[in-house]
């Protein structure tokens, strides 16, 4: 039954127009982020080499390139900002979509008149909305392949591809967090557009707010793969900071940093997966929390469309 | 008096009541607009979330400004104390502080907009008053401008409200008060976000009321935020050369802005499209003008209020020409919006 119900809702996810579109712009800005990591990489080459003329014109030693230890992937560095952007809503709409259409086109009546169980329903959606996501990961992995075979022009090697692969692992449990967001939201409100508000709302909190309050960063500073670093040394920041671990915006930046080696200091594998574990911790919270609500949750009373 | 003369003062004395009628229904719209957005809990809950990120990040900033305000007072009593006559004025702005607080109204404030836009569209339709709206003599054209009145009243109070924490915060943690210029920089800074929120609500009516379900008109605004205010800008700083180093490529490569403008004059291409992608976004010209009236950009910070303005006319100029824009289409959108409510999924 859990497979019917998870098939059932591919299939519907697949013929909304709001999730193509959106996964369509995911797709696309993965592909933008080869060309814009390209295009910038190659500037500040071009950047250093005019810089030591300049220097040397005015009788002053060069500095040494800031680029020459870049990896390949770091060509990518964009994708650990367009993820928790693009990625992150596009995960809400799913988790959204996956239960708020069963509510008001009365399908969730219908489908409780048959022998489904509740947890079997909720797994099923869940399944569907991981498989989904799951798809547009694999999908945004085999474009950023493309993006560093055109740029790159050699195959990314096979320690490459395994940093890729594990990249968007972690990609898909954040957009996952993000998708049980939607859906909690639609169980806890009894109007559409309502439940869509709460879950954005929640993402700005976790994207923008959470890391000012922790790291200081302020909101814009923050969409920047290089952010500069800052002073936190206030007795403010001294209490907040112990927070840092459960935002889970900065800790998926610095684990995607690490895994795609664009970081500046380099961190063991196990403190890198500690990184996930607030995220993995949200996931089965918020997976409780929608098997719990969907367990009492009235189908009958149906929600609002605006 | 001539034939002409009679007949333009027959023409006024005709139009007077009728403008004056237009503009009580305008005024009335607008009235109804700002009470029914405060009755939305969803509205008022994201309003909270935009003060308390305001709050937060006015505070933060503050007690750092306060601890470094202190530690160049103590550096100036020592200086004077063993007779050194002339002490160089501190380093820091006290408007930089404000920052984070234009930040979240660039984002937060825009996402709260749509959603005014939104829920002034949508209630229409749900209560089914816009039958009722149309029944009476109020054209499309008066109810898009009550509507917008309405909805700038609503932001202008958002904006005061978020202004005065602000500036509270400044006087009380960072135990600085702005004075005669900075303040009248702080009331045209705080103008820009009135315009861009009036912008987006705009863009939230019209999406609402293009779509056959609201929701959908909600998602395909807040999709069209996302690319205006989040992607484009990001793409710009992103390939912008400084800022692909932590405190700035050309710092780190020991050039001054000097240095930085002759090299950049060799990437003259490079740089126009990297402008052009910025120009595309509304969010980038309301930063441009605020943050150079808040003293962000330390090159701004020696210019007068006259220098400032000439010098920003040009993110003038499209803030106004996107709010123009919007304002039209949302007119346009009134105009051709059914009466009767269309069903449908999203």
């Amino acid at each position: 039954m859990i497979a019917v119900i998870a098939r059932q809702q591919v299939q519907s996810l697949a013929r909304q127009r709001v999730f193509l579109v959106t996964a369509g712009i995911l797709l696309l800005m993965t592909a933008l982020a080869g060309v814009i990591g390209w295009s910038s990489h190659d500037t500040i080459v071009r950047v250093y080499d005019q810089a030591t003329v300049y220097l040397a014109d005015q009788r002053l030693p060069a500095p040494p390139n800031p680029f020459d230890l870049k990896p390949s992937l770091s060509l990518l560095s964009n994708m650990v900002i367009y993820i928790p952007l693009i990625g992150a809503l596009l995960a809400i709409v799913v988790g959204y979509l996956s239960l708020a259409d069963d509510e008001t086109t009365g399908i969730g009546r219908l489908i409780f008149t048959r022998p489904v169980s509740r947890s079997s329903y909720v797994a099923g959606k869940a399944l569907a909305v991981g498989v989904v996501l799951a798809a547009t990961m694999v999908a945004c992995l085999v474009v950023s392949v493309a993006a560093l075979l055109a740029v790159n022009t050699v195959a990314p090697t096979a320690a490459e591809l395994a940093r890729l692969g594990v990249f968007y692992a972690l990609s898909w449990l954040y957009l996952m967090a993000f998708a049980l967001v939607g859906m909690v939201t639609v169980l806890v409100t009894n109007r559409r557009p309502l439940a869509l508000l709460a879950a954005l709302g929640v993402w700005l909190v976790v994207t923008f707010a959470l890391p000012e309050f922790t790291s200081g960063l302020h909101p814009v500073a923050s969409l920047n793969p290089i952010v500069d670093p800052v002073s936190t040394s206030q007795a403010f920041f001294r209490v907040t900071a112990k927070a840092r671990s459960l935002s889970v915006f900065e800790q998926y930046k610095n684990a995607s940093a690490q895994i795609l080696a664009t970081a500046m200091t380099s961190e063991t594998t196990g403190h890198v997966a500690l990184r996930a574990l607030p995220l993995v911790g949200a996931i089965g919270g918020l997976g409780a929390a929608a098997a719990g609500l969907v367990r009492r949750h009235d189908y009958s009373k149906g929600t609002s469309d605006v | 008096m001539s034939d002409t003369a009679i007949l333009e003062h027959r023409h006024v004395a005709a139009s007077a009541p009728a403008t004056a009628g237009r503009g009580r229904r305008i005024v009335t719209m607008a009235r109804h607009e700002y009470r029914a957005a405060w009755r939305s809990r969803v509205f008022v809950a994201l309003t909270a979330v935009l003060s308390i990120a305001t709050i937060a990040s006015v505070y933060v900033a503050a007690v750092d400004y306060r601890s470094q305000l202190a530690d160049y007072l103590l550096y100036k009593s020592a200086a004077q104390a063993s007779g050194v006559a002339q002490v160089a004025p501190p380093p820091f702005a006290l408007l930089t502080l404000l920052r984070g607080a234009f930040e979240y109204l660039e984002i937060i404030g825009a996402v709260i907009a749509i959603t005014l836009g939104y829920l002034s569209v949508s209630r229409e339709r749900v209560n089914r008053t816009l039958p009722l709206l149309r029944s009476r003599p109020l054209s499309a054209g008066e109810h898009a401008a009550g509507n917008l009145l309405g909805a700038t009243a609503v932001i202008g109070t958002i904006v005061a409200a978020t202004a005065t924490v602000a500036v509270v915060c400044l006087g009380v943690i960072g135990h600085d008060w702005p004075g005669g210029v900075q303040i009248a920089k702080l009331l045209l800074a705080y103008s820009a976000p009135v315009v861009y929120m009036a912008t987006f609500y705009c863009l939230g009516s019209i999406a609402t009321a293009k779509a056959k379900v609201p929701a959908t008109g909600l998602m395909v605004a807040l999709g069209v935020w996302l690319i205006v205010v989040l992607i484009l800008p990001q793409i710009g700083d992103t390939l912008d050369a400084d800022n692909q180093v932590p405190g700035g490529l050309f710092a780190a490569l020991g050039l001054g802005h000097q240095g930085e403008v002759d090299i950049l004059a060799n990437f003259v291409t490079y740089e126009k499209v990297r402008t052009a992608i910025e120009a595309a976004s509304l969010e980038k010209h309301f930063e441009r003008f605020v943050f150079a009236m808040t003293d962000i950009k330390a090159r701004y910070r020696d210019l007068s209020l006259g220098q400032l303005l000439d010098i920003k006319r040009i993110e003038v100029i499209w803030l106004a020409v996107y709010a123009s824009a919007l304002g039209a289409w949302m007119r346009r959108t009134f105009n051709r919006q059914p009466t009767i409510p269309r069903g449908g999924r999203s």
